[in-house]
C-alpha cells in the first residue's frame, strides 16, 4: 500500500508527528497511570496519583490479592471461551445468513434482512428477565453457553448488515462461472468466501470488544465462581463502601492486557480487512 | 417455478440458524418485556391495564419529569459525543494518511486505538482521578457541577471510542484510488487542497454511518454513566440518561423500590423513539 | 489462512470447551455434603467470610459447605431480582432494610422464618426492618451500624480544640480548624448523595426532630417536613457548608475517607462500618456523636443487614441451619470482631475487641436511638423520600437552596403519593 507522497516539506512532517504524538500521549497516558498505580499501596495511590512507585509506596499486594482471591486463571478461561465462542458463532451464522440474503433474490429476503437490521437498535438488556427464564427452563442457567447464545443474538444484526455489504460486492461473473461448472450452493459460497475475508475480520473485531468487556450478562447468567468472566471478577474488588484500590487496579490491568495484545498483534489484519473491503 | 422454490428453500436454510438464535434470545425476550408494559403486576396476579402505564409515565409529574430529563440528557450526550468525536477522528485519520509518515503509521494507529479496547471501569476510574479536585490536576469540580457533569462524561466516552471512527475514516481514505490523487497532484494541488477538494467529499458518506452507529450506541449505552455514578446519577439527575432511568426503575436501588411495569414502559418508549 | 473450516473448527472447539465449562452449577449435592450459597452486597467482606466465618460454621456443621457470593452493591438489587424472578438465586439472600425488603417480601422472594428458634433472640424493634405487614419475620438480623463523627486526635491537639457537644461548639471547632489553615475541617464532599443523607443529615438531624417522635410522626402524618423542628435540622446541616473542602462537589465518599485517613482533614462524618478504613494508615482516631440540642442526645442506630431464606432454594434444610447459627454468640462474636463497626442486634452478650468500635458503641449510652429517617414506609412510592433527600441534600450544598424550600419540596413529593398510616 504505497502512497504517493506529496512534496513533503520538513515542516509538514514535523507538524504531523507533533500532533499525532500529542494524541498518543492523551490516549496512552491514562492507561499508564492505571498500570503504574496498580503497583502501589493505597496511600501511595492517593498521595501521588501520577508519581511512579518509590521504595515506600511500591507494593505487589494488589496483584497478590487478585491472584489469591481473584480466581484469575478461571476468569480468563471463561472470558476467552465466551468471546471466542461468540465470535465464531457470529462469524459463521452471519456469513451464512448474509450470503443467502444477498444471493437469493426473493420477496421475503429484504423483509428478513430488515428484521435483522432492526436489531441493531434493540437494547437487549431490556429483555433480561425473559432471557433468564428461558435459560432456566432449558437448563442453561449459570453456564457459559447461555452467555454465548445471548451475545450471539446481540451481535448478529450488525454482523449481518456488515457481511451483506461485503457479499454484495462479490462479482456476479464469479458466481455464474461457478454455477456453470456445476457447483452447488455451498461450493459457490466457498468460492466467494476469500473475497469477503476482510468482512470476516471486521465482524470478528467488532464482536470481540463489547463481549469481552460486558458486565451485565455475566452477572445475571453466569455469576458463580467457576463461571465468572474477567470483567465480573474485577467487580468483587469494588466494595459497598470502600474499594480495594490496589487489587482493583491490578485486576483491571490484568483484564485489559489480552485485548490490548490481541488488537496490537492483529491490527494489521484488521485494517487490511476493512480497507480491502472499502475499495470495492 | 422450481428455481424460485429452490431459492426460497436455500434462503431459509442458510438464514435459519441466525434467525433462531436472534429471535429466541433477542426478539422474543424484548417483546415479552414490552408486554409487561401493558400490565400491572403489583398485585397477586397480573392485570391487563392497556395504555395506563404509558399515561402514568407521561402525566405523573415525578415520573414524566425524570423521563423528559433523561431524554434531554441522552440527546445532549449523543450530540457532544458526535460533534467532538467526528472531527477528531477525521483529523487523526487525515494525519495518518497524509503520506508523510512511513513505518510509524502502524505504531500510531495501534496506540490510538488502545482506549477503545479498555473496559469502561478503567476509563471511569482513571479520568475521575485525573479531574478530581483533590487528587488530580483540575481544581474545578467538573463531575460535581450540574452543568458540566454530563459533558464531562460525554468527553470521557469520546476519549474511549474515538479510535473507531478514526479507523473507519482511515480505511476509507486509504481506499481512494491512487490515480485520482495522482491526477490532482499533477494538476498542482497541494496537500490541503487535495484533502478538502478530493478526499473529504469521497469519504463524506462514512459520516452518515458513523453518526447512526454513534446514535445507537450512545442512546442504548449506559455503561460509562453507570460505572461513574451508579444508577441514580447525579448531581440532581443531570447525568441520568435513558439507560440509567430504565435500570433504576426496573430494578430499583438500595433506596428505591422496583417498578417493573413502568420500567418496561420506559423501555418500550426508548426503543420506539430510536427507530 | 481463513477457510470455511476454520470458523467451524473454532466453534467446535469452543462448544467442547463449553460442554466442560458449563457442567458446573453453583450449589447442589456433592457426594454427601450440601453446598449453600449466600448472596450479599458486601464485596469487601469476602476475605473475612472465607477465612474465618465459613470455616467456623463448617467445623461445627458437618456436611454443609457454604459459598459466599457477593455482588457489587450497585448491581445487587438488580441481580437478586433477576435471579429470583427467574427461579434461581442464592439460597440465603441478604436483606436490605425496610421498604425495599418489604417489596421483596410482597413479591414472595422469602420463606417465613416464624418457626425458627433464632427469632426469639431478637427484639421486635430489631426484627422490624425485616418483618412483613402481618408481623411475620422474614430475615434474621445480622448487624446494625451507627453514625457518628470520626476525628483525628492529633489534629485536634495541634489546633487546640475539644470534642464539641452542642451545635454552636461544633461550628466553633470547625471555624478554628479552618482559620488555622493547615487542615480541612471536614472531610465531606457532595458527589455521593447517599452519605449526605445517611451520615450527615440523619446523623445530626434526630436531635432536632427528636428521633422516633419525628420519624413516626412523619409516618402517621402528624408531622410534616415543613415543621420547624425539621427545618431546623436541615438548617443545621446547611450550616456546615462553609467548612467543606474546595472542589467538594466532585468529592466522593471514597475521596472523603482517603482525605481523612491520609491525615489531611480533621473530622469525617461517617458510619461505624468504616473503622478499618479510617485506622488503616495508623492515625489516632476517636469518634464523637452528634451534637445535643437542649441537652438531649440522639444516636442513629440502623439495622443494616440480615439474611432471609430464598423461597426457591433447593437446600432449605441446610440453609435454615445456617440461619439458626446466625443467632449464636459464636457467630456474632466472630462477626463483629472481624468486622469492627458492625454491632450485634440479638440479646446475646457480646464483647468488642476493637477500641474504636467500643468507643462507637458507647455513644449509645445516654442517647435515644433512632434508625435512618426515611427508609421505613416513606420510600415505598415515587418519588421515594430517601432518594429525594439525597438529591435535595446535594442541591443544598451545591446551590443556594434554602432549608425552607428544601423541606417544602420534599414534603410536596411525599404528599404526592403517601397516605399516612393512621
Amino acid at each position: 500500500m504505497t502512497r504517493s507522497a506529496t512534496a513533503a516539506r520538513p515542516l509538514g512532517i514535523t507538524v504531523t508527528h507533533v500532533l499525532l504524538i500529542a494524541f498518543v500521549i492523551l490516549a496512552i497516558a491514562p492507561v499508564l497511570v492505571v498500570i503504574m498505580n496498580s503497583f502501589k499501596t493505597t496511600p501511595g495511590i492517593f498521595l501521588s496519583p501520577f508519581g511512579l512507585p518509590d521504595a515506600e509506596t511500591f507494593s505487589l499486594k494488589g496483584y497478590e490479592s487478585v491472584l489469591k482471591r481473584g480466581n484469575f486463571l478461571v476468569n480468563y478461561r471463561n472470558s476467552i471461551l465466551v468471546t471466542v465462542g461468540t465470535t465464531a458463532a457470529v462469524v459463521v451464522l452471519s456469513t451464512l445468513a448474509a450470503w443467502a440474503l444477498t444471493e437469493y433474490k426473493v420477496r421475503i429476503a429484504p423483509l428478513l434482512a430488515g428484521f435483522f437490521i432492526l436489531g441493531i437498535m434493540l437494547p437487549i438488556r431490556l429483555g433480561t428477565v425473559p432471557i433468564l427464564r428461558t435459560m432456566i427452563s432449558w437448563g442453561l442457567i449459570d453456564t457459559l453457553t447461555a452467555l454465548i447464545l445471548v451475545y450471539t443474538a446481540m451481535q448478529l444484526p450488525l454482523a449481518i448488515a456488515l457481511m451483506m455489504t461485503y457479499f454484495r460486492s462479490v462479482p456476479g461473473e464469479l458466481k455464474e462461472a461457478a454455477k456453470i461448472d456445476g457447483a452447488g450452493e455451498l461450493r459457490t459460497l466457498g468460492i466467494a468466501l476469500p473475497l469477503v475475508r476482510p468482512g470476516i475480520a471486521a465482524v470478528a473485531s467488532i464482536t470481540m470488544l463489547p463481549v469481552w468487556n460486558d458486565l451485565w450478562f455475566p452477572l445475571i447468567l453466569a455469576p458463580s465462581r467457576e463461571n465468572q468472566t474477567v470483567t465480573l471478577g474485577v467487580q468483587q474488588f469494588v466494595g459497598q463502601f470502600q474499594n480495594d484500590y490496589p487489587a482493583l487496579l491490578a485486576a483491571l490491568t490484568l483484564g485489559a492486557v489480552p485485548l490490548i495484545v490481541l488488537f496490537t498483534v492483529f491490527s494489521r489484519q484488521f485494517i487490511n480487512g476493512l480497507s480491502a473491503g472499502y475499495g470495492k | 417455478m422450481n428455481r424460485t422454490a429452490a431459492r426460497y428453500r436455500n434462503l431459509i436454510l442458510f438464514v435459519l440458524p441466525a434467525l433462531l438464535v436472534y429471535t429466541a434470545f433477542a426478539v422474543f425476550p424484548l417483546v415479552n418485556s414490552v408486554g409487561l408494559s401493558f400490565f400491572d403486576s403489583d398485585g397477586p396476579t397480573d392485570v391487563f391495564v392497556g395504555a395506563e402505564n404509558y399515561v402514568h409515565l407521561f402525566t405523573n409529574p415525578a415520573t414524566s419529569g425524570r423521563f423528559w430529563n433523561a431524554l434531554g440528557n441522552s440527546v445532549e450526550f449523543f450530540l457532544i459525543h458526535l460533534i467532538v468525536e467526528l472531527p477528531i477522528g477525521l483529523l487523526m485519520a487525515a494525519l495518518l494518511t497524509s503520506g508523510v509518515l512511513r513505518r510509524s503509521v502502524g505504531i500510531y494507529r495501534t496506540l490510538l486505538f488502545i482506549p477503545a479496547t479498555l473496559s469502561v471501569v478503567i476509563v471511569g476510574f482513571v479520568w475521575r482521578l485525573i479531574i478530581s479536585p483533590l487528587w488530580g490536576v483540575v481544581a474545578f469540580p467538573l463531575l460535581g457541577t450540574e452543568a458540566t457533569a454530563l459533558p464531562t462524561i460525554s468527553l470521557m466516552s469520546v476519549w474511549q471510542y474515538v479510535g473507531i471512527p478514526m479507523v473507519f475514516l482511515y480505511t476509507a481514505l486509504l481506499a481512494i484510488p491512487n490515480d485520482v490523487l495522482e491526477a490532482a497532484r499533477i494538476d498542482g494541488a497541494g496537500g490541503w487542497t487535495q484533502f478538502w477538494r478530493i478526499k473529504f467529499p469521497l469519504i463524506a458518506p462514512q459520516f452518515g454511518l458513523i453518526t447512526i452507529l454513534t446514535f445507537i450506541w450512545t442512546f442504548n449505552g449506559f455503561d460509562i454513566v453507570y460505572a461513574l455514578n451508579g444508577s441514580a446519577p447525579g448531581p440532581n439527575y443531570s447525568t441520568d440518561i435513558f439507560g440509567t432511568l430504565f435500570y433504576r426503575t426496573f430494578f430499583g436501588s438500595s433506596g428505591q423500590v422496583a417498578d417493573q411495569d413502568l420500567g418496561a414502559t420506559i423501555a418500550t418508549v426508548i426503543s420506539r423513539s430510536s427507530c | 489462512m481463513r477457510s470455511k473450516l476454520a470458523p467451524i473448527a473454532v466453534l467446535a472447539v469452543a462448544t467442547l470447551g463449553l460442554g466442560l465449562a458449563g457442567c458446573s452449577t453453583g450449589g447442589g449435592d456433592d457426594g454427601d455434603s450440601v453446598t449453600i450459597s449466600l448472596g450479599s452486597w458486601r464485596t469487601e467482606d469476602i476475605a473475612m467470610w472465607e477465612d474465618e466465618i465459613i470455616p467456623a460454621f463448617e467445623a461445627s456443621h458437618d456436611g454443609i459447605k457454604v459459598e459466599y457470593a457477593p455482588t457489587d452493591t450497585n448491581d445487587y438489587n438488580a441481580a437478586i431480582q433477576s435471579q429470583v424472578e427467574g427461579g434461581t438465586g442464592p439460597d440465603l439472600i441478604m436483606c436490605r432494610p425496610f421498604d425495599v425488603n418489604r417489596a421483596w417480601i410482597g413479591d414472595g422472594y422469602f420463606d417465613s422464618l416464624a418457626d425458627l428458634d433464632a427469632v426469639g433472640k431478637f427484639s421486635e424493634t430489631a426484627l422490624a426492618a425485616w418483618t412483613g405487614d402481618d408481623g411475620t419475620p422474614y430475615c434474621i438480623p445480622v448487624a446494625s451500624v451507627l453514625a457518628g463523627f470520626y476525628y483525628n486526635k492529633a489534629i485536634f491537639d495541634e489546633v487546640g480544640v475539644d470534642i464539641p457537644t452542642t451545635q454552636d461548639e461544633f461550628l466553633d471547632v470547625l471555624k478554628t480548624i479552618k482559620d488555622d489553615g493547615k487542615y480541612a475541617p471536614l472531610a465531606l464532599g457532595s458527589a455521593d448523595g447517599w452519605q449526605l443523607g445517611y451520615n450527615v443529615l440523619y446523623n445530626i438531624g434526630p436531635a432536632y426532630w427528636k428521633g422516633e417522635e419525628g420519624r413516626l410522626g412523619l409516618i402517621d402524618g402528624s408531622k410534616k417536613l415543613t415543621d420547624p423542628d425539621f427545618v431546623a435540622a436541615f438548617a443545621a446541616y446547611d450550616a456546615l457548608k462553609p467548612y467543606l473542602p474546595s472542589g467538594y462537589e466532585s468529592l466522593t465518599y471514597d475521596d472523603m475517607s482517603q482525605l481523612f485517613s491520609l491525615g489531611q482533614a480533621a473530622i469525617l462524618p461517617d458510619g461505624s462500618w468504616n473503622i478499618n478504613q479510617v485506622t488503616s494508615t495508623g492515625l489516632d482516631v476517636g469518634v464523637f456523636g452528634a451534637p445535643a440540642v437542649d441537652g438531649k442526645r440522639y444516636q442513629q442506630e440502623m439495622p443494616d443487614m440480615a439474611f432471609g431464606l430464598n423461597a426457591s432454594s433447593k437446600q432449605k434444610e441446610a440453609a435454615t441451619e445456617f440461619l439458626e447459627w446466625l443467632a449464636t454468640p459464636e457467630f456474632e462474636q466472630l462477626y463483629v470482631n472481624k468486622l469492627p463497626g458492625f454491632f450485634s442486634m440479638s440479646s446475646n452478650t457480646i464483647s468488642y475487641d476493637n477500641p474504636l468500635a467500643t468507643e462507637f458503641a458507647a455513644l449509645k449510652d445516654g442517647a435515644e436511638l433512632t434508625p435512618r429517617l426515611a427508609l421505613d414506609r416513606l420510600s415505598a412510592g415515587t418519588p421515594p423520600l430517601d432518594d429525594e433527600i439525597w438529591r435535595i441534600a446535594q442541591l443544598m450544598y451545591n446551590s443556594d437552596l434554602s432549608p425552607e424550600d428544601a423541606t417544602a419540596e420534599l414534603q410536596a413529593g411525599l404528599d404526592s403519593w403517601y397516605t399516612p398510616a393512621g
